[in-house]
């Protein structure tokens, strides 16, 4: 019982109770002064703008409406900004001009800084304000690049719009930012009923929310495409006449799904016919044969194959697969046709294939292989009868990965094939051709004229849930299949 | 059973069992087959876009990166292109902490229940949707919906749905760089009375940055090589560029570097497809230049922690 009294009457917490200096040496804080301070804050920072406005008003004559003036856009920052120091200047008795204003002494030189301060802020964003209406956004994004380069690269993060602020420059006044803080620990601070807990409570809520994105984010997907494409499907105008092969001519009516479903499943099985073997290779000979030297050259290079945009692919397959080599191999075939499209599309599986094939392969063991060295495998015995077994599953799901990124892939369809809004069916991969994907690019790529012509504009969510779909499946199956492969490590 | 006896008579009797080895050897040369193949590729396609734009590009380099797009294949130029791309992609990086809070949440704060599977099941099948069907996300949600705030078919649109774009890849690069954190770093932080936040913004953060700058930055040059989305969501093939504000820009009509290359593909080919090549070529230096700025970004980062 002794002991409990002995701890309640230590000499540290009577000294913190009667605590009546600040870190700064200065009478803590009471409710007065801090209101004061508070006040003082926002009367300048009202004065000051109101300040500029009648300047404006009697220079100009007119103030431009209440528009998004340079007023208005400096007033809206200036408030960001002095929310901004107002929060990281709270010591834990209050402001950091709070402080000041409960020295008498400190007090009228904290009014003046907060005046001063407000007036230079408010016409720098006022300046700011001027200069930026006009430029260029790229322009500014440029700057602002820079800007960031520069803080990235400079030792000292906060200087520059410390000096900028000029509460340092112009009264030796310490704003909150330059101050190194070091509040006063006590035991109340470490039982987190503090603004620490409260901190660690609104990042965890606010964290929770960005995780709760990917689902809302999924549900706007799922409701903006069906919405649409419950329209297309409930439509008078809907039958089930889209499988005839006749052609596809959306802005005449005419939906013939059978049409984009064949052009879909030439290019995706060109594309895997020339992405299969050449990806499985490229991953057997990175993950068996290849030094760790010569992979280290290597893995790069696929890597650059796979940043190469789709667009440039596109623009290969009519500038160089169809007129250099298709041109070789069947003669008279056109510059636009599937055949062209499914290969650019190939080109694009290639690294995608490569990449998780090798990942697969790299996942097995190292002991089996040692095991079956030592039986006296060889190198292609061991490629082949024992890795590629070990990771079939893997590479199985990379395969349908390929699949899933062929049928979704657009922009070489839209560019090598050679459909341009409508289609004629077409069995003959040489002949130009259309795919889901292209159809939806071209129908998007008039959005505006879509809008006005019947179903069209249905018909393309339609199209884009018919392809959501599909992909869903896919990719549900490979993570199925991997789910197994990991279980077998 | 024949007894072993030496090691001379096992090594002749291996070989005599293995024969020659011909089909190791046709094995290996069908992967080196592969393996040409592949890097065959990359050189066409940066042969055949160089070979093409190169006329243009010696022609009239700078007029053709300054000037606005143009009816008169003389005049036209990727301008517009170029200021598009350049603010989607920061439209994209001011989209980027939400994924890197999702991944936070997802790897650091999450208990495995029902909410936590539905956010990595949403947030892995987000990443096998194909692009186009985010350009229809984009084309319901922010140009639709959102019209008052977006301006319709503008540029703030299609940036962010390429921020929706880019989001499951940035949760996911993240997600693996916070999980490469060793647990020691976050113990002794709990042991010195940090909260978990603290423990987050101070340890695992600065310790995990730069694999989530690598992502963060790579998934800008993907989103840069996006058209797809962009198409859907109704970037403008030609506009004409008045005078005009900063707010009229963000949500006027726009264009991107990879909607350049696709409107220049699709016009007649003898006049245009110097243009598109040359277009090509910008857009390539761009992503490859991002895609150095990733390393070198890594690089610095990882020196400046000591690690």
């Amino acid at each position: 019982m002794t002991a409990t009294e002995t701890i309640e009457h230590t000499p540290t917490s009577s000294a913190n109770t009667d605590h009546r200096e600040d870190f700064l040496g200065l009478p803590l804080p009471t409710m007065g002064s801090r209101a004061v301070a508070a006040g003082l804050e926002l009367f300048f920072f009202i004065l000051v703008a109101l300040g500029v406005y009648l300047v404006e008003y009697f220079l100009e004559g007119n103030i431009t409406g209440f528009g998004l003036s340079n007023w208005w856009i400096a007033f809206a920052l200036m408030a960001l900004w002095n929310g901004w120091t107002y929060a990281s200047a709270q010591t834990p008795q209050g402001t950091l001009t709070s402080h000041f204003i409960a020295d008498s002494t400190g007090a009228p030189a904290a009014a003046l800084t907060i005046m001063v301060r407000q007036l230079i802020r408010f016409g720098l964003l006022y300046g700011i304000a001027i200069l930026v209406r006009g430029v260029d956004v790229a322009v500014l994004v440029l700057v602002g690049l820079l800007a960031g380069a520069c803080m990235f690269v400079a030792p000292k993060r906060r200087a520059p719009w410390d000096i900028l602020a000029g509460t340092t420059v112009v009264t030796g006044f310490p704003s909150g930012a330059q101050l190194e803080l070091k509040p006063l620990t006590s035991i109340a601070d470490l039982q987190l009923d503090t603004k620490r807990g409260r901190q660690d409570g609104r990042a965890r809520r606010l964290l929770f929310v960005a995780g709760l994105f990917s689902v809302l984010a999924s549900a706007l997907i799922v409701w903006s495409i069906f919405r649409e494409a419950a329209k297309f499907v409930l439509d008078d105008e809907f039958s089930l006449d889209i499988l005839t092969g006749i052609g596809w001519f959306p802005r005449r009516g005419i939906f013939d799904l059978w049409t984009l479903f064949v052009g879909t499943l030439w290019i995706t099985g060109i594309a895997m016919l020339v992405a299969g073997p050449v990806g499985l290779g490229v991953a057997f000979y990175l993950s068996e044969y290849a030094s760790p030297r010569v992979r280290r050259w290597l893995k790069p290079m696929v890597e650059i194959l796979a940043s190469i945009p789709s667009v440039v692919i596109g623009l290969f397959a009519i500038s160089f697969i169809s007129p250099s080599i298709l041109r070789n191999i069947f003669g008279d075939i056109g510059i636009f046709s599937i055949l062209a499209a499914g290969i650019g599309v190939g080109v694009l599986t290639v690294p995608i294939i490569a990449s998780i094939s090798e990942d697969a392969m790299r996942a097995v063991p190292n002991e089996l292989r040692e095991a079956s060295y030592g039986l006296g495998g060889r190198r292609v015995t061991t490629a082949l009868r024992v890795v590629f077994p070990a990771a079939l599953s893997g590479i199985a799901a990379a395969f349908i990965v390929g699949v899933s990124r062929a049928i979704g892939e657009t922009m070489v369809v839209f560019i090598a094939a050679g459909g341009s809004g409508g289609a004629i069916y077409e069995a003959d991969p040489r002949e130009p051709g259309q795919a889901i994907t292209a159809a939806m690019a071209s129908l998007g790529a008039g959005t505006d004229s879509v809008a006005g012509s019947g179903l069209a504009f249905q018909s393309l969510y339609f199209l884009g849930a018919l392809l959501f779909i599909l992909t869903l499946v896919l990719n549900v199956i490979s993570d199925g299949v991997v789910r197994r492969f990991r279980q077998v490590y | 059973m024949a007894a072993i006896t030496t090691p001379s008579e096992i090594r002749a009797g291996l070989e005599k069992r293995r024969g020659t080895n011909t089909g190791g050897q046709i094995f290996r040369t069908l992967l080196l087959v592969a393996l040409v193949l592949a890097i065959a590729m990359i050189g066409a396609v940066l042969w055949s876009v160089g070979v093409d734009s190169w006329s243009l590009l010696i022609e009239r380099p700078w007029s053709f990166l300054s000037n606005p797009s143009n009816s008169s294949a003389e005049l036209a130029g990727v301008a517009q292109g170029i200021r598009g791309s350049v603010t989607l992609a920061a439209i994209v990086a001011a989209t980027f902490p939400v994924g890197v809070g999702a991944a936070i949440y997802l790897e650091e704060l999450a208990d495995d229940n029902f909410l936590t599977r539905l956010i990595q099941v949403t947030v892995r099948n987000l990443a096998g949707v194909p692009s186009i069907v985010y350009g229809l996300l984009g084309l319901a949600v922010f140009v639709q919906q959102l019209r008052g705030l977006t301006g319709g078919p503008s540029v703030i649109s299609a940036g962010l749905t390429l921020g929706v774009l880019v989001f499951p890849v940035v949760v996911i690069t993240t997600s693996e760089a916070i999980r490469a954190v060793p647990q020691s770093l976050r113990d002794a932080a709990y042991g010195l009375g940090a909260t978990q936040w603290e423990v987050i913004r101070h340890q695992v953060l600065p310790a995990a940055m730069p694999g989530v700058l690598t992502g963060v930055v790579l998934s800008i040059a993907r989103s840069l090589g996006e058209a797809a989305p962009l198409l859907v969501v109704g970037a403008a093939p030609f506009y004409s560029t008045g005078v005009k504000n900063t707010l009229e820009q963000l949500t006027g009509a726009f264009t991107a570097l990879p909607m350049n290359v696709a409107v220049f593909a699709r016009l007649p080919a003898d006049t245009w497809a110097a243009h598109a090549a040359a277009a090509s070529v910008v857009l390539l230096v761009v992503i490859f230049v991002i895609n150095l700025a990733a390393i070198i970004l890594r690089n610095r980062i990882s020196k400046k922690l000591g690690r």
